[in-house]
């Protein structure tokens, strides 16, 4: 196993700051940092009509899909995809080699309002991304904490 | 990769189901969505083609046990087992943290059954993970079928390494030793999670205090 990324309140505190920035400046709903095997980093907006950890598998899916298809046209990978729908829109870009941001929106916005501010604050949660503690989790526990029961109960 | 949020005060893991192509990897956890505990678990997304292949991967979502006020989440996926997925497999693997390899206990699915385990060796080196590091355990399926051969044939096969890990003789269509493999995978995943919290005494360590939840926007509302 990898290191270990810790949040810390302070971390999320700082994330949010800088993603609640984003989606007023971009009038945009929703935005998800994830890394790129899927996991939710931060996330921050109207998260009561979506499943985030659904939404952050497939876009971690689809954005590593479309990678094979930038090398056909000689690029290393596509660094900002964008879904159109009929009301929703979802736009992703890369952040850095580990992580990605998605950012769905609705007709208050535009596509290319969204990509502007996207870039600036993608470079932000890069750097405090930089600067997580990855040198130990500070979270232990006994055998006996996760042994008492099984994990996954068959109903 | 797992992930640790003292905010939101949530460990994430990713679990991949591993195995040849129609060996029961997804109908493992179809059984593991029908039998949990709804509250528990997200919805079941499977990427399959017309005829219910796996094409990308299937993913379900889980919630686990709260240890020390934190909940485990537990993401499970599979890959496709099709030999020509293999990129497909590469990206799944990616950031995983624990392996369920299923292997299909048909005479004739021994070849493919080596081939696999070979691959999903390969496949984790390419991230600079030894499969000797990772949490995983064996399921032997399909063991209600005739044409199967023994366990400890299948034990020399597959887990004849220095380190031995746990086999299950499971049935994935009956539910037969899913969850027992899910929670032995899990536990040890789990302890070699607290094993690795050693922080430095120069590093701050993150206090785990009570938060309120996020500030959740409405639609058009400002900041």
């Amino acid at each position: 196993m990898n290191a270990i990324p810790v949040l810390t309140i302070e971390d999320v505190a700082t994330l949010d700051g800088v993603l609640a920035e984003f989606l007023k400046k971009a009038e945009a709903e929703l935005t998800v940092v994830i890394d790129r095997g899927g996991n939710v980093i931060s996330q921050y907006g109207d998260m009561t009509v979506m499943d985030v950890t659904i939404i952050a598998a497939l876009a971690a899916g689809s954005f590593a899909a479309t990678k094979e298809l930038a090398r056909r046209i000689g690029e290393v990978e596509f660094n900002a995809l964008y879904h159109q729908g009929n009301g929703n829109h979802m736009f992703m870009n890369s952040v850095d080699d580990d992580t990605i941001m998605i950012t769905v929106f609705g007709h208050r916005t535009t596509v290319g309002l969204v990509r502007f501010y996207s870039a600036a604050t993608a470079q932000s949660v890069a750097t405090i991304l930089k600067s997580l503690s990855r040198e130990g989790h500070g979270f232990s526990f006994d055998a006996s904490d996760i042994e008492a029961a099984p994990i996954f109960v068959d109903q | 990769m797992s992930i640790i949020n003292y905010a939101s005060r949530e460990i994430q893991f990713k679990i991949v189901y591993y195995g040849p192509a129609l060996c029961g990897k997804t109908t493992n956890l179809g059984y593991i969505h029908q039998r949990i505990n709804p509250e528990n678990r997200g919805d079941l997304v499977s990427l399959a083609t017309a005829a219910d292949r796996t094409l990308f991967f299937d993913f379900l979502p889980l919630n686990a046990v709260v240890i020390k006020g934190f909940v485990t989440k537990f993401q499970l996926y599979t890959v496709p087992g099709q030999v020509i997925y293999n990129a497909t497999r590469q990206l799944v693997l990616r950031s995983v943290d624990g392996v369920v390899y299923v292997a299909d206990s048909q005479w004739e699915k021994m070849e493919e059954n080596v081939e696999s385990f070979k691959n999903l060796e390969d496949n984790l080196a390419k991230q600079n993970i030894s499969i000797d590091e990772i949490p995983y355990v064996l399921q032997y399926n399909k063991r209600d079928l005739e044409n199967i051969a023994p366990v400890n044939y299948l034990e020399y096969v597959l887990n004849n390494r220095k380190k031995r890990v746990q086999s299950f003789e499971v049935i994935s269509s009956t539910g037969q030793n899913v969850f027992a493999s899910l929670n032995a995978v899990s536990q040890i995943l789990l302890h070699k999670f607290s094993k690795q919290s050693d922080v430095p005494k120069a590093a701050a360590s993150p206090v785990a205090i009570p938060v309120e939840p996020p500030v959740r926007l409405k639609a058009g509302a400002g900041v």
